[in-house]
């Protein structure tokens, strides 16, 4: 990826503060601590009251160790309850922050930095890392805070009584800290190859899922049950390879327990510091253990949460795909659309592999063209440089004359709209999901679009007319339906280009046919690209230019 | 929702064995902790009384070592559990899905969830949720029973004050449960907003409507915020109230014992067991709450997923097959007799319609070529898969060895070309060489750089749509079925490409009994019969002899 070094310098910065406490997760860690200490100090003084009491003193003398045992038990659920509270708002507060700042990072990448296929899923994954992220506040921070400090008051309280003891505290605390390290070390090592693993799971169950029709028409239901079962024995090998590190850890934690009490046991004096103080000592580490087991589960956090910061990072400090623009307004062409050529245009995604070879088009106004050719030809490359959503390599970009890198990019991409594979609906109603397109459209203007798009009957059937709501939570709406759906917003857009990007690569034959007609047929006066690799329904096109062809041509002239 | 279903057990055969061992690692553990108690106190109680720690030291290593061994090994076990049955549910689901028919399968976008996601948020149930249900099955009541035995008064306060925390929590729960419910559903569409929109970017970007939600975003995620926080509360303080609960209950066993022990009715290695013993009884109740929560989904998907194996195979299926057979049996039947289609009366309505798609069609396909005409919509496609026995019809006899349909789009997955051609069947190198010469395509992979190893993408993605066409041909004449079910083989490619795939079918006709759907006039006129299909049913049908002999 084509990173500078400031911005290198950057992400190194944004992955070390992962763990960097604010003063709210440094208040949560403090509650944490006192609750943590609460606990570890009511094992210990119930061991104290129990051994005082048995030398049988008078009951007054036990009084403080029975309202101190009772204040501990009380005060433990009283501040880890704190803990939780401030730990989980401030999170969520670092959450609304990091969301709407990754938000508008990603604008300027978008769609050409987002990969040219599945944008939509790696948009998912990045929600679902940040999430990840700001977990590690609530799940790494915060218990690492208050273990410390438990840890540490354990071990300086017991060391001020008995050095001794002192001593078998820190030593279980290096333990811990040892073991959780390695723990990280280990999580991280596999955590690529998991990940990996599982993916390659949810593809193969997905497609399987998907096509279990398709397969047993072919009889491949066993070959297809077979490569489940090999992505599954690759997910089992990853994980017991990566529980590994749990379990050495959650082994070596009692172990350390086992030496630290009876360290405790062997050195500590009761003729110096009396019997009950004694038991309270030996008791000790034992009460510190609970406090230390749940080490290991903030370290998978901690894992988890930097193999997701390093994937945010690497997708968010690209530099963006198109260059700073000119100022020039583009001309007056909101009826006619532009005339648009490309010259000797080359292009690439990474500056380093040329995935459009150089080609010339010349699209006058009304053109309707397709742009058939091989996987890997650059078709989808040309339709990205004509949206000006990537700077051409080399070549010019010619819009009515002007080279488009002189305008100003707001105004010349708002003449073309522009449909991928997967038009995204919004969980909103039909009217809003098209008026995003316009927003003064009025509801006249949205049924002549579905209408346009082929929609006319299905807009009859909808229940609640344009207030139906589409999306996750709406109405169901088939692979055709959706696909027209994007076409009807891009024609109520009224912009005078229209580049489609396999509009139909996932619908079946006549659908797919259907819906270019359509298309062809509403879109009259514009100029009109569909990339598209299968044949059906690019007959309604004038022009059609099969790019693989074209290039080779150039490049033997 | 019941804590364990042991429906799971019998539900995935698969999952026996990792529940019965995350049991036994649990009952282990559960008794370890129990002996430490004991240990422990030995230990404190030498040091009290001056008496040397070496033995009692020892037995503390031991137990502790014990413990360690039993963590380890839990940890491991619970880690490969919770794979073992996520995979084992899958493979369950569509092995049945790819044994059902057409109707019995749930439609694709749920069938994807819940294959991926859904039998993958079985894994946190099986691998945290259950080893705590098991802890707190075994380790109260053990700790309870020891308590009675060493020390009854201190018996008596646990077990009056154990029950407290489920009755709490059901209370709790009661109470706030209608507004849990709605803080719920505003949650979920609150935290979906952000979603939609990162989702939608590319569609926003496009129209320059992007800069416009940063403010929303913004706004919406605040809110989400404190709804989300005004949920937690409620979640944090029950859950706070429970352990206030256990606390208080531990403390008042340490203050009883410590007032008994003053009076000196009770001795001290009692009353330290009590103390140690007593909160044994209630955090692993807590903990199975706290890992309900994570392992909520799971438990969701999990009866979702017993739903469908429990209808999409069993017995009803074989019962129903007038056209479905084991696939073993069918191919050895087939290989016996000669490859004859014989239909009749086939009559099959889509689920949710009224009017049937085939209404009575009877049809003889015997060795050769049989070209299927008729307008669109009078059922030709759900013939072939009537006949290929993914759909099941509702009347009308069928008899028909294994058949091989190629669907209009028929199934390329992105791997090599080698897997794409030999999927399905066992065959070799030199087989799979001759069927690409026998559509003519041999040439074509030979010119790609890997050969039959060269990567094509999802759906063919790479080739053109002749050799698309060509390469499923091929794939048709590796199969093992005797009958082949073309649908438009075809119907969209150029004359040239189109020429010689009909000689690829043709060809594959000579040995096996082909039957095509196709409009292309000139593979009717190399038919050996012809049959019309007009409103659901046959309304014209000969042979290649009628046809000479009226010429």
């Amino acid at each position: 990826m084509n990173r500078t070094p400031a911005q290198n310098e950057t992400a190194a910065v944004g992955r070390t503060r992962l763990l960097h406490p604010t003063p709210r997760t440094a208040l949560a860690g403090l509650l944490g601590g006192a609750a943590l200490s609460a606990g570890v100090a009511l094992t210990a003084t119930s061991g104290w009251l129990i051994v005082r009491a048995s030398e049988r003193p008078v009951i007054l003398t036990l009084l403080t160790a029975i309202v101190a045992v009772r204040t501990f038990g009380l005060a433990r659920p009283v501040f880890r309850y704190g803990e939780r509270l401030v730990s989980h708002d401030a999170a969520l507060d670092d959450l609304a922050a990091r969301r709407t700042s990754v938000y508008e990072r990603l604008i300027p990448l978008t769609p050409a930095r987002l990969g040219t296929r599945g944008r939509a899923d790696v948009l998912t994954g990045v929600v679902d890392d940040l999430q990840d992220v700001v977990d590690a506040q609530v799940r790494v921070t915060v218990p690492l805070i208050a273990t410390t400090l438990t840890g540490v008051a354990t071990a300086v309280l017991t060391a001020l009584v008995d050095p001794g003891v002192g001593l078998a505290v820190t030593g279980l605390l290096v333990v811990a800290a040892l073991t959780s390290w390695l723990a990280w070390w280990l999580e991280g090592r596999s955590q690529k190859e998991l990940l990996a693993a599982r993916a390659e799971v949810s593809r193969v169950s997905e497609l399987v899922a998907q096509h279990a029709g398709d397969l047993q028409a072919i009889g491949a239901g066993e070959a297809a049950l077979g490569w489940v079962r090999e992505a599954h024995d690759a997910v089992e090998a990853a994980t017991r390879r990566q529980s590994r590190g749990r379990a050495l850890a959650a082994a070596l934690l009692p172990l350390a327990t086992a030496v630290a009490t009876v360290v405790a046991a062997l050195t500590v004096e009761p003729a110096a510091v009396g019997a009950p103080v004694a038991a309270l000592l030996v008791l000790a580490p034992f009460a510190l253990a609970d406090v230390l087991s749940p080490l290991s589960d903030a370290m998978r956090s901690l894992a988890r949460a930097q193999a997701s910061d390093a994937r945010l990072h690497d997708l968010l400090d690209q530099a963006p795909a198109t260059g700073p623009t000119g100022h020039r307004l583009p001309p007056a062409t909101t009826v006619r659309a532009p005339h648009l050529r490309l010259v000797g245009v080359a292009a690439s995604w990474d500056g380093a592999r040329t995935a459009l070879p150089p080609v010339t088009l010349d699209l006058p106004p009304g053109t309707t063209l397709a742009v058939t050719g091989a996987n890997g030809c650059g078709k989808s490359t040309l339709l990205a440089v004509l949206a000006r959503h990537l700077d051409p390599a080399s070549g010019r970009y010619e819009v009515d004359g002007v080279e488009a890198r002189e305008i100003d990019l707001e105004a010349l991409r708002s003449l073309i709209a522009v449909v991928d594979d997967e038009p995204h609906l919004f969980a909103s109603t039909v009217r809003e999901n098209l008026r995003l397109a316009r927003p003064d459209a009025t509801d006249t203007d949205i049924d002549a679009a579905l209408a346009a798009a082929g929609l006319a009957a299905w807009r009859q059937e909808l229940a609640a007319g344009l207030d139906t709501r589409l999306g996750a939570a709406g109405t169901g709406v088939s692979g055709g339906e959706r696909a027209r759906l994007g076409i009807a917003r891009a024609l109520l857009s009224g912009r005078p280009v229209l580049l489609l990007d396999e509009p139909v690569a996932h619908l079946d034959h006549p659908t797919a046919e259907a819906v270019l007609h359509d298309l062809f047929a509403a879109s009259a006066g514009r100029t009109v690209v569909v990339v598209s690799h299968r044949p059906d329904g690019l007959d309604g096109a004038a022009r059609t230019l099969d790019l693989a062809a074209a290039t080779l041509a150039l490049e033997g002239r | 929702m019941r804590p364990f279903d042991p429906q799971l057990l019998r539900a995935a055969p698969a999952a026996r064995r990792p529940v019965v061992a995350l049991a036994v690692v649990g009952v282990l553990q559960g008794v370890a902790t129990i002996a430490t108690a004991f240990a422990l106190t030995a230990v404190v109680l030498a040091v009290v009384k001056g008496m040397p720690v070496g033995r009692p030291g020892a037995w503390l290593a031991g137990l502790f070592a014990l413990r360690a061994a039993l963590s380890w090994t839990s940890e491991r076990v619970s880690a490969w559990a919770g794979s073992r049955v996520s995979a084992a549910l899958r493979e369950q689901l569509l092995a049945a899905w790819l044994r059902a028919d057409a109707d019995r399968r749930p439609d694709p976008s749920h069938a994807v969830a819940l294959a991926a996601q859904g039998t993958s948020s079985v894994e946190p149930y099986v691998a945290k949720y259950l080893p705590a249900l098991v802890t707190a099955a075994v380790v109260p009541p053990l700790a309870i029973a020891t308590l009675a035995v060493v020390d009854w008064p201190s018996a008596l306060i646990v077990v009056l004050t154990v029950p407290l925390l489920p009755v709490f929590a059901a209370l709790i729960g009661a109470s706030t449960r209608d507004a849990t419910q709605r803080r719920w559903q505003a949650l979920s569409a609150l935290s979906g907003h952000f979603l939609d929109v990162m989702r939608g970017l590319p569609t926003l970007v496009g129209y320059g409507r992007a800069t416009r939600q940063v403010e929303t975003i913004s706004s919406v995620s605040q809110r989400h915020r404190r709804t989300t926080m005004e949920t937690l509360r409620l979640a944090f303080l029950s859950s706070a109230a429970l352990e206030l609960l256990a606390t208080i209950s531990v403390a008042m066993v340490a203050v009883t014992v410590g007032i008994r022990l003053s009076h000196g009715s009770v001795a001290l290695g009692t009353g330290l067991v009590a103390i140690l013993l007593a909160p044994e009884a209630y955090w692993p109740i807590r903990r199975v709450g706290a890992e309900f929560h994570a392992a909520a989904d799971g438990a969701e998907a999990l009866a979702d997923i017993q739903g469908h194996l429990a209808t999409g195979t069993g017995s009803e299926v074989a019962a129903a097959g007038a056209g479905r057979d084991d696939a073993a049996r069918r191919l050895a039947a087939s290989l016996a007799r000669p490859a004859t289609v014989v239909a009749s009366g086939l009559t099959y309505t889509y689920p949710g319609t009224t009017v049937p798609v085939l209404d009575g069609v009877s049809l003889t396909a015997g060795p050769g070529l049989t070209v299927l005409t008729g307008p669109s919509g009078t059922g030709k496609t759900t013939l072939l898969e009537v006949l290929a026995g993914i759909r099941v019809p509702q009347a009308g006899t069928l008899s028909t060895p294994a058949a091989h349909l190629v669907s209009q789009r028929p199934f390329l997955t992105a791997d090599t070309v080698r897997s794409n051609l030999a999927l399905g069947t066992a065959a070799g190198q030199d087989a799979c060489w001759q069927a690409l010469r026998d559509v003519g395509l041999d040439g074509v992979v030979a010119a790609m750089p890997q050969g039959l190893d060269t990567r094509i993408g999802d759906d063919g993605f790479g080739l053109s749509a002749g050799q698309r066409a060509r390469l499923v041909l091929a794939r048709a004449t590796l199969s093992e079925a005797t009958v082949v079910l073309l649908d438009e083989p075809t119907a969209h490619l150029d004359p040239e490409s189109a020429g010689i795939a009909h000689e690829a079918i043709r060809t594959l006709a000579a040995r096996r009994c082909v039957v095509a759907v196709s409009h292309r006039p000139e593979l009717v006129a190399a038919a050996d019969a012809h049959v019309h299909l007009e409103q659901g049913r046959t309304t014209h049908s000969d042979s290649r002899q009628d046809r000479e002999a009226q010429q």
